[in-house]
């Protein structure tokens, strides 16, 4: 064989390699996320404050809740994933007095959430603890970037959104988001994790 | 997990009771203005409030469905997202001012295209610079003999399988 045909053009190598070396990169890190995961470009900033009647017809300002951890659950009589966290949701709150839980009701009526909360299933009463809100045309699960129900914010003392999340809750997974609301200054990557794998992975 | 997902899909995409959300609550009024910044003309005639709404629902994506467009959908969301869109061009909002309320609340994943014009030249550009490579390599394979071919006179095998068939042939 001739010099010339065993001759290796390095910085061709090298340059090809490096291309290469990128798109697999970005390949593999794209292999590592949940494809059914939807972002949400509200988390990590300012909640949206809101003014709005529960259920009762009380007026419920999110103003006079800063200072406080809050969970706020979207949810709707007709999804029946609502309904599999519903005893979740019943139990839990009385674990955590510092915090305020609210229900937010999603492309729902009123009198139908009412009428549901007021029934039993298996002789156990559905009522919940802590007061719905009533979103009438929407604005609200807009403003929090709600795409689909159920879906739980966790928000801080200093009313900004440090979680959502996106399917029933588990007792678990509710702890862990909480700390995460409680939590002042610089969070523990464990305790990210604990709440949102995917946003630590 | 991946059940509990299903099922949260599902819901998302059941449509919502008649009677509209909220029925028999008094709204309490709103304040301020619909989304900050200011309309930057006047309201379009209402007769063209549902077309400019449509192209714009057309180029956001409905949360909840596969690769469906807010305009074509009809679960929940995609509702809900298409009567604030009505609701914001009747105050006369303009489209990049309605697309940036739903990118606030979304992120860049709401738009179905992206608003970077370099996303779009990127695959160009690289096929350009493959396709220019390529017809180069091919130009200068033609252009170039052999030189050791030149030198000896007549060209050396190339690799072991022509030397055995070189060998073979003069067998």
């Amino acid at each position: 064989m001739s010099s010339s045909q065993t001759k290796v053009k390095w910085p061709i190598l090298v340059g090809g390699l490096a291309v290469v070396g990128a798109l697999v990169l970005v390949l593999a890190s794209g292999f590592g996320i949940d494809p059914k995961y939807i972002p949400t470009a509200t988390v990590g900033h300012e909640a949206a404050t809101f003014r709005l009647k529960d259920l009762q017809g009380n007026v419920i300002d999110f103003e006079s809740l800063r200072g406080r951890p809050v969970v706020l659950n979207f949810w709707s009589t007709w999804c029946g994933p609502c309904k599999m966290e519903h005893p979740v949701l019943q139990n839990e709150p009385q674990h955590y007095p510092d915090v305020t839980f609210l229900g937010a009701l999603y492309s729902d009526e009123a009198d139908a959430a009412r009428r549901f909360l007021a029934s039993s299933r298996g002789g156990r009463p559905l009522a919940l603890p802590y007061p719905t809100l009533v979103d009438p045309d929407g604005r609200l699960a807009l403003d929090y970037g709600v795409s689909g129900v159920p879906e739980t914010y966790f928000i801080n003392r200093d009313g900004r959104i440090v979680h959502k999340h996106i399917a029933p809750i588990d007792p678990p997974t509710l702890l862990a988001c909480i700390e995460l609301a409680r939590a002042q200054g610089e969070v523990a990557p464990q305790a990210v994790a604990a709440c949102d794998p995917e946003r630590a992975r | 997990m991946i059940t509990f997902f299903a099922l949260w899909a599902l819901g998302a995409a059941v449509a919502a009771p008649e009677g509209g959300p909220g029925a028999e609550i008094e709204e309490l009024p709103t304040e301020g203005d619909l989304i900050p910044g200011i309309p930057p003309g006047p309201p379009p005639p209402p007769e063209q409030v549902q077309q400019i709404a449509y192209e714009i629902g057309l180029q956001l994506r409905c949360p909840v469905c596969q690769g469906l467009s807010v305009a074509d959908s009809t679960s929940n969301a995609a509702v809900q997202m298409q009567n604030m869109i009505r609701k914001l061009v009747a105050a006369g909002y303009d489209e990049p001012q309605i697309k940036e309320f739903f990118v606030q609340r979304y992120g860049e994943w709401i738009l179905l295209a992206p608003r970077s014009g370099l996303l779009w030249l990127v695959p160009g550009l690289g096929l350009g610079l493959g396709l220019g490579r390529a017809g180069y390599a091919m130009m200068k394979y033609r252009r170039e003999p052999d030189p050791a071919a030149i030198a000896e006179g007549s060209r050396a095998p190339r690799d072991r399988y022509e030397q055995r068939l070189l060998e073979q042939l003069e067998d």
